[in-house]
């Protein structure tokens, strides 16, 4: 092989021997084009010409740059919890015009996505990357099972190496933590499961001040953090920290366990990054704890240290049950959209990752090196929240199909429900395409429901017609969706009448151990209500400190969407305001239901 | 046309003599300067090797080809590959490569091809290896497969002193599952990892020292003993319990560093590996779980780095002598120097591990001794292919 090796590299200088032959082929047409026909002339010709000839040969053309490079470009979708450091660290590297060993200069694009999601959607073949990177290696049995089961290969081939490690931790706020006999305590998920069943949330630890014991996770769908959550909830559930098995999963303590802790969380969300940053910025009023990755809360301790952050300090509890490690895999895709010329870019962008500079970085944004023969140094410790002896010991990563048992259980029995009440225009603006991608993506929407939620759909335009009161959607789903499939546009935009409306219908209706949730889409301003705008936000505003309030989220419809206000309404209660038009409603719809 | 001609002719001149010259020689294009003075046609020696030395080999090759050595006015060249210990032989076997020299990690491997080679009559004229010939197949470098543990977790399972309880306290503790038992239930459970024996020489070793230790024997294993109901009982609850049975020794050892012992409580890996990362755990937890400590069986088996020359049609005599040429260099003193500060211990004679800058006294906190126990017999091919099946059809994962 290594023979056969050799001789290809061979027979590529000849070649370029030859180009370069070519080439001065070239420049002789042009020496001989030149004017003048006198002897002296034609000799210097030729004496150019064998001095080129000499130059060329002597030093060898290998060395000499040849114009008109190719490139190869290699795709990444990532975890979005390392972005800070891997996002400057691909534009230095895209700049350095790294190249592949037969001279290809090498592109590195990426794009962040929630863990989860990625893989399912590399399943699908909806996204074909040729790196992928999602926050652990959880998930990827099961991602590379379904590929197998529909390819008949493996899509992950050996053991990938981990680009920067984490541990799944619990961010609470010190004051909180200290509460509950942090340090000198350990603390878990118990602790977790206790605090959200507690009579007066933190009343009973004698903290009637701090309200009820508000918690977040990501959705365990879509993001692995939030995985990692309801696998660790099981197994605290079960009392064992290995072995977990689909029989585990039937017994009804450990379901109420799982209930009993899902019943604090106030929303669910695709990506950690996001609930982190909701986290630091809204600061205990809105999250007491959410879990997240360790390098997030030494980040949010630095910025605080170095007085950017108002907030008190934050701490990493490690589940004394065991947690589990966001190991950060680098996986070069062995699926057919990628070539032997991408794979070995994909490599060279690996060792780049891997190298020691780039390693050592990592630590500033609080990660831990793969590389062992780098040490943990600041922000990892005590001072920044974190400590970089813990945590003491890992749950086991259960089987494929225990890993799909869980998901299946939280969805259909554990999870927190929600109310969902709709608010759609149906002014007349809303004609034509709009109002039918508005429908079916309505329609897609309900699906993502599952039964034991609850939903309200109001209509609105000069007036609002409740198309469905608030009830859940298992005795409503198939009536629902012809009904939304039906829905036709005419009038004005009573906008602000429409969301007080539907923040009162919540208020009443609504039940408080439910999340609450006012979804409005509209494709104009505000031409009819009898309110205004600061009547409004600070009715839906009064009670937005808390992190269990209802909250609104907004679409702006298309450009004429005044999407300043649409923001206001929605930040003010803690929600989210989307741009959106009929080719994207269907993914803005799905980003929002990843909240519930 | 007479110009052209004197021009070229002195161009050839100047080519012709920058080609002779030796100042110009080094830097001119080599194919070309090549045909004009064809150099003696090299001897070729392809070396297949284990990834452990890869460091230390790498670095020989280096100063090998420094020193500019030829066997019959023909210079060597060497070409490397690396290879898994038993996916080497067993491509020898099966003819997928055709090397001159190979180096696994163990004399275990030499043993099986030796056996192997001379049953496949259809494709060798004998066993293409003679691991009683030191002439042309011998140990080059030594490590013991040695177990690594937090201090705090060897402490309790140990207290110390392993001695004749290793591997049984081991099983014990493995198949006990968590710490609990021991009173540290905030370690979980109990986290041991060791290669897959099918594919890394390291988890082949540690098994064959259980086997071993089950049997009460350091010498002649058979074939009985194996196939004992009660020994596979055994084996198959502990290796159900094993934590991961990896595909590298090099991955377990940086794991348990760069996760700590969350991840890893203990891994079976070579000495060599544990000496390479104990100051990298140092500076990564200080003092905290106590550092790392190494743990030797009470009887040890050596991971002992065997080169072999070949005894096959393709291997020619130029190149059986160039290998030997090599073997020689690699076991001469200034090598097994080298070897020393790799982590290794060297086999020639005259290095002492008790030196100054040793790793071998730097580490004795952590347990790295200079004295070895004794080594268990190898066994006899066709017994440790019993082994190997035994444990594809019942333990692996």
């Amino acid at each position: 092989m290594d023979i056969l090796k050799r001789r290809e590299t061979m027979g590529r200088n000849w070649s370029c021997v030859g180009k370069e032959l070519g080439r001065i082929g070239t420049r002789h047409q042009i020496l001989r084009s030149m004017k003048g026909n006198g002897l002296m002339r034609r000799g210097l010709s030729y004496l150019a010409l064998a001095t080129m000839v000499s130059v060329v040969l002597l030093t060898g053309c290998g060395n000499l740059p040849l114009p008109g490079g190719k490139r190869v470009t290699i795709t990444m979708i990532y975890g979005s919890e390392k972005e800070a450091w891997l996002v400057p660290l691909i534009e230095v590297f895209n700049s350095e015009g790294h190249e592949t060993e037969a001279g290809a200069t090498i592109f590195v694009e990426a794009t962040p996505m929630g863990s989860i999601v990625s893989g399912d959607r590399i399943v699908e073949g909806t996204l074909k990357p040729t790196v992928w990177s999602p926050a652990s290696s959880a998930y990827v049995p099961v991602t590379n099972a379904s590929w197998l089961q529909k390819h008949g290969e493996d899509l992950v081939v050996g053991t990938p190496n981990d680009l920067v490690l984490s541990p799944v931790v619990i961010a609470m706020w010190r004051p909180m933590a200290e509460a509950l006999g942090w340090p000198g305590e350990s603390l878990g998920w118990a602790d977790i499961a206790a605090l959200a069943t507690s009579e007066g949330g933190w009343a009973g630890y004698g903290y009637p001040e701090w309200g009820s014991f508000k918690f977040g996770h990501t959705h365990p769908d879509f993001s692995n953090s939030g995985l990692i959550s309801v696998i660790a909830e099981a197994y605290a559930a079960a009392d064992k920290p290995r072995d977990l098995t689909l029989a585990d999963l039937q017994d009804p303590e450990l379901k109420a366990f799982m209930a009993d802790v899902e019943s604090s969380v106030i929303h669910y969300g695709e990506s950690t990054g996001f609930f982190a940053t909701r986290m630091f910025e809204r600061g205990p009023s809105y999250l007491s704890a959410a879990v997240m990755y360790e390098n997030l809360i030494a980040a949010q301790e630095a910025k605080r240290i170095r007085g950017e952050s108002n907030q008190p300090p934050v701490v990493a509890i490690y589940p004394e049950e065991g947690t589990a490690w966001s190991n950060h895999p680098y996986i070069i895709l062995n699926a057919p959209w990628v070539s032997d010329e991408q794979r070995g870019a994909a490599e060279i962008f690996e060792a780049y990752l891997l190298a020691e500079p780039q390693q050592r970085l990592s630590v500033t944004y609080g990660f831990r090196p793969s590389d062992p023969g780098l040490p943990l140094s600041t922000p990892l410790d005590l001072e920044h929240g974190v400590d970089p002896t813990e945590p003491k010991t890992v749950l086991e990563v259960p089987s494929a199909e225990v890993v799909v048992g869980v998901q299946e259980l939280w969805r259909s029995e554990v999870k927190k429900p929600v109310d969902v009440v709709v608010v759609m225009d149906t002014s007349g603006s809303m004609e034509g395409k709009k109002i039918s991608s508005a429908r079916s993506s309505l329609v897609d929407f309900i699906d993502l429901m599952d039964d034991r939620d609850r939903l309200q759909v109001i209509l609105f335009s000069d007036e609002m017609i409740t198309l469905t009161e608030l009830s859940p959607l298992a005795e409503k789903r198939q009536e629902v969706r012809n009904r939304v499939s039906g829905v036709i546009e005419g009038g004005d935009t009573k906008l602000y009448s429409a969301v007080e409306f539907a923040y009162r219908e919540l208020d009443a209706h609504g039940d408080p151990d439910h999340i609450r949730v006012i979804v409005v889409l509209t494709d104009g301003q505000d031409t009819a209500s009898p309110i205004t705008l600061p009547e409004l936000t600070a009715r839906i505003g009064a009670q937005s400190e808390s992190g269990d309030a209802t909250k609104i989220f907004t679409i702006a419809f298309g450009r004429a969407a005044d999407r300043e206000i649409l923001q206001q309404i929605a930040e003010i209660t803690g929600g989210r305001q989307y741009d959106s038009d009929p080719e994207t409603i269907g993914e803005i719809y799905a980003e929002i239901a990843t909240f519930f | 046309m007479f110009l052209f001609a004197v021009y070229a002719l002195a161009t050839l001149g100047v080519l012709v003599g920058a080609f002779v010259s030796p100042g110009f020689r080094a830097i001119a294009y080599a194919p070309l300067r090549d045909l004009i003075i064809p150099p003696p046609k090299p001897i070729v020696l392809d070396v297949l090797y284990s990834t452990e030395k890869a460091a230390w080999i790498d670095e020989g090759v280096r100063r090998f080809l420094t020193s500019g050595p030829r066997v019959e006015g023909r210079p060597i060249d060497i070409e490397l590959s690396k290879s898994g210990s038993r996916e080497m032989y067993l491509a020898v076997l099966d003819g997928d490569v055709e090397p001159d020299l190979i180096s696994p990690a163990s004399m275990l491997q030499i043993s099986l091809l030796e056996d192997l080679s001379a049953a496949r009559t259809d494709r060798f004229g004998g066993p293409v290896v003679d691991r009683r010939d030191t002439g042309t197949c011998r140990p080059v470098l030594n490590t013991p497969v040695v177990l690594v543990a937090w201090e705090n977790r060897s402490d309790v399972l140990w207290g110390g002193n392993p001695n004749g309880q290793l591997w049984l306290r081991l099983h014990e503790a493995v198949t006990r599952e968590t710490w609990e038992v021991y009173g540290h239930p905030e370690w979980g459970f109990i986290k041991f990892g060791q290669t897959n024996p099918l594919k890394s020489n390291s988890g082949f070793q540690s098994f064959l020292l259980m086997t071993y230790n089950y049997a009460e024997k350091s010498s002649g294993l058979s074939n009985e003993d194996i196939l004992d109901a009660g020994y596979q009982a055994w084996y198959r609850e502990f290796g159900r319990n094993v934590t991961q049975f990896g595909d590298s020794t090099g991955t377990f050892m940086e794991e348990i560093v760069a996760y700590g012992p969350s991840r890893y409580d203990i891994v079976a890996v070579y000495e060599s590996t544990a000496i390479e990362h104990i100051d990298n755990a140092v500076a990564r937890y200080g003092s905290s779980h106590g550092g790392l400590q190494v743990i030797y069986p009470p009887v040890t088996s050596l991971s002992d780095h065997p080169f072999c020359v070949l005894d096959a049609e393709w291997v020619e005599p130029e190149e059986a002598q160039a290998a030997k040429r090599f073997l020689d260099f690699l076991t001469d003193r200034e090598m097994q120097e080298l070897a020393l500060h790799y982590g290794f211990r060297p086999v020639h004679e005259g290095v002492s591990l008790d030196q100054p800058g040793s790793p071998f006294g730097r580490y004795e906190g952590n347990g790295v001794r200079l004295n070895l126990p004794d080594q268990v017999e190898v066994p006899a091919g066709n017994v440790l292919n019993t082994l190997l099946e035994f444990w594809a059809r019942n333990v692996q994962p």
